[in-house]
């Protein structure tokens, strides 16, 4: 009974020592695969490689797309290398099909691949923007990108998964190179690295919900660090139904008529723009009413920082006449806040 | 016998099994879905008092170690009148005060006419975006990174969330940890909770939150505790990524306490930045212990690393650490005792010295103005023990000239702004 119970513990002792140290790790004696995992072998044949035409050599001519329809609908960033009659797609199985171009949508930087289907082995495993967005791209959500980044899977090889953090949603203003980046609307912020040829790749939950378009690797302006960026899956909706669903979209708002405020800033010429000092007020404006003094520094509009006298021009065409903002001043030592309605421009 | 057979048949298929989960729970992407929801406890916890700052005016570019690129003033206004109660001994920086301050000096015929350097170097462009801070105390004191002033602003102002935002004037600052004190007019603020250094352990999260990105709730970058004690037992290295989007901010443990403020830090002092920031090596200031300095802080006082003035012979391996060279205006040099080359540095403060890098790091971790108490040995007989009032670690070309000839593993002064 002893040497019975004596043998059961060394047999017990191995049994933790083996837990404890484990032997080499083995792929083939691991299962069942972990939900991840699952998620991400799931998501991957609805990620293709896209092909298109180089020329520039710092220019890469190639990208990644997502499927998005079972007609074979294939969204991606819209680049200079998609050209027409050059560009090609590279689903998960290696096969290799010419991509027809839709047109593209000016303002998120985005176009539309089109495939013929009947081409395609099987079916299309499409992806489409999650319909319950409770808690989806929050801050502090962990995520899984997936691109063709530099290149490296070719024919029929995986494109790269990589791991990250929601950063945080910011309208953070963008610059790519020298050019500032026209791009109006939230972006999710991430640690997962946009390198180049994971542009136009999917930002995913670890659940597996679709969160985002992979952005190029961007610099932003309040930063000067590159920061990776997704645009959000649900602003791309109204494109992909017009396209793929024909459902038409609703115009668009036309730009603001000029508004007036009455402030005077104290602002120079050239480059660089100071701090939005007042120097006057013009008499009977709205911003008499308000009350704004001289020497005043405004440094909100609603929500937006005012850094520079250009900033506030900037932001004011934001607004229309006769809306009201609130406008955030510093006086001396105080920070105040007040309601400033904008008027129309005053006939000269 | 049967019974307790099966018994411990099942205790040992439970020991089995319980090896093979705990080996697949160990390997899985999984844990990172249990990880989430502390993530986002640590989050709700630490933003209450991660606040914003906004600057306005001062140089607009600061770039590499040879000072602002655009070093002009932007055009400036009037200056609005001073309240009466200031709890800043320094007056704004303005063009107007520059040049009465300059006017003074002249006067005093005072030393000090280095021009102005700004505060933090690194090769990337200071630009107007937000930074971050931390609520230091509820009556209304906000740590900020240096990083943060580095502009010289004329203007700052603090976001509370849920608070609004208030004035702040500028207090003192502490160069050898990139931190610095401002005060806000405001009462009840939320304050955080600072982990114990001595408790934190090599290889536990650590989350870098910053305001510069989100306008509701803050920006989160995650990683590992990567060492602690770091540039002389002021900063913790993390991996999480710490850039100017996130400097100033807390880094924090999953239960939300703050294990230091994400600053722009390097060994050398020069250069923190651009090749750090992206490479997974950031450095959190550990605020926990020093409650002593931020007082001083308070007071305007601008604390910067000690300097004790020696140079030691990288080829005396120890006991002691033996001295090189003595620069002429170093604190060793001008000591009761002069110190001179060949001399064998024993011991500081009491502890016995092993070598040079030992003594630079006794000496290091200590702030200009503090006092050390050496004993020395020369020609086999040991000086009178003496008390040596460290200097402030001076930063100039010729400094820079002789770092090159220091060993690779001794620290380099800390740079010095001129102020």
């Amino acid at each position: 009974m002893h040497q019975l119970l004596s043998v059961l513990c060394c047999l017990g002792s191995l049994a933790a020592q083996t837990r404890d140290y484990g032997k080499a790790y083995s792929f083939a004696e691991r299962k069942p695969v972990s939900k991840v995992e699952k998620v991400i072998d799931g998501l991957l044949p609805s990620i293709v490689k896209v092909h298109g035409a180089s020329g520039v050599r710092t220019i890469q001519a190639y990208g990644t797309g997502i499927i998005v329809s079972k007609q074979g609908h294939i969204l991606t960033l819209d680049q200079v290398m998609i050209q027409k009659d050059r560009t090609r797609v590279v689903l998960h199985d290696g096969s290799v099909h010419q991509a027809q171009l839709l047109p593209e949508d000016p303002a998120l930087g985005v176009r539309l691949l089109k495939i013929d289907p009947s081409e395609v082995d099987g079916e299309l495993r499409a992806v489409w923007p999650p319909a319950d967005t409770e808690g989806l791209g929050h801050t502090g959500q962990f995520v899984v990108s997936l691109g063709n980044c530099f290149r490296l899977a070719e024919f029929s090889e995986k494109v790269s998964a990589t791991f990250g953090v929601v950063v945080g949603r910011a309208d953070t203003a963008l610059r790519y190179r020298m050019s500032d980046v026209k791009y109006d609307g939230e972006l999710i912020l991430t640690d997962a690295c946009n390198n180049p040829g994971h542009y136009g790749g999917g930002l995913f939950t670890l659940d597996g919900r679709w969160l985002g378009l992979n952005m190029r690797l961007l610099d932003s302006t309040e930063t000067n660090t590159m920061v990776s960026a997704a645009i959000p899956s649900t602003d791309l909706l109204p494109y992909l139904d017009e396209y793929i669903n024909g459902k038409p979209r609703q115009e668009e708002a036309k730009a603001n008529p000029p508004v007036w405020t009455g402030i005077v800033l104290f602002d120079s010429a050239g480059q660089r723009s100071p701090p939005a000092y007042v120097e006057r007020i013009v008499k009977e404006s709205p911003a008499a009413k308000l009350g704004l003094r001289p020497d005043d520094l405004i440094v909100r509009i609603d929500d937006y920082s005012i850094r520079t006298c250009r900033e506030f021009r900037d932001i004011l065409t934001k607004y229309a006449p006769g809306q009201t903002v609130t406008l955030t001043y510093k006086r001396g030592t105080k920070v105040q806040q007040g309601a400033l309605t904008l008027a129309a421009e005053p006939a000269k | 016998m049967n019974c307790l057979r099966e018994a411990c048949l099942v205790a040992l298929c439970a020991a089995f099994g319980a090896g093979v989960v705990t080996a697949q729970r160990g390997v899985s992407p999984d844990e990172f879905l249990d990880l989430e929801p502390v993530l986002q406890a640590a989050l709700r916890r630490a933003a209450p008092f991660t606040v914003a700052i906004e600057t306005f005016g001062g140089t607009r570019q600061v770039q590499g170690k040879d000072g602002p690129m655009d070093g002009e003033m932007p055009p400036q206004p009037r200056q609005a009148p001073k309240p009466k109660p200031e709890p800043v001994p320094k007056p704004e920086p303005g063009p107007d005060e520059d040049k009465k301050d300059d006017e003074k000096k002249e006067d005093d015929k005072k030393e000090d006419k280095k021009p102005k350097k700004p505060l933090v170097a690194g090769g990337f462009k200071q630009t107007l975006g937000k930074t971050t801070g931390i609520v230091l105390t509820a009556d209304g004191w906000i740590l900020v990174s240096r990083f943060a002033l580095a502009l010289e602003p004329t203007t700052i102002l603090v976001t509370v969330p849920g608070r609004g935002t208030f004035h702040a004037q500028r207090a003192g600052e502490d160069t050898s940890r990139g931190i610095a004190l401002v005060k806000i007019e405001a009462q009840d603020l939320p304050v955080p909770e600072f982990a114990d250094p001595e408790e934190v352990k090599v290889g536990q999260w650590a989350f870098a939150l910053g305001r510069t990105f989100a306008n509701d709730e803050p920006t989160v970058h995650f990683g590992i505790v990567s060492a602690k004690n770091r540039l002389f037992g002021r900063t913790l290295q993390i991996d999480a990524y710490t850039s100017p989007a996130n400097y100033g901010g807390p880094v924090v443990d999953v239960r939300g306490r703050v294990l230091g403020m994400a600053v722009p830090l390097s060994p050398s002092g020069r250069n923190a930045g651009v090749e750090w920031y992206d490479s997974g090596i950031g450095f959190a200031t550990t605020i926990h212990g020093i409650e002593p300095l931020l007082t001083r802080m308070q007071a305007g006082e601008v604390l910067q690393r000690a300097w004790l003035g020696v140079q030691f012979s990288p080829s005396h391996l120890g006991p002691g650490a033996k001295i090189a060279g003595t620069p002429k205006d170093g604190p060793a040099a001008n000591a009761q005792t002069p110190l001179r080359k060949g001399d064998i540095i024993v011991a500081v403060d009491g502890v016995e010295v092993k070598n040079g890098p030992h003594c630079l790091m006794l000496v290091s971790s200590k702030l200009g103005g503090d006092k050390v108490t050496l004993r020395v040995r020369r020609d086999d007989a040991e000086l009178p023990e003496q008390e040596i009032t460290l200097a402030n670690a001076p930063w100039s070309e010729q400094q820079h000239a002789k770092d090159a000839d220091l060993p690779a593993s001794f620290p380099l002064p800390e740079k010095n702004d001129g102020r």
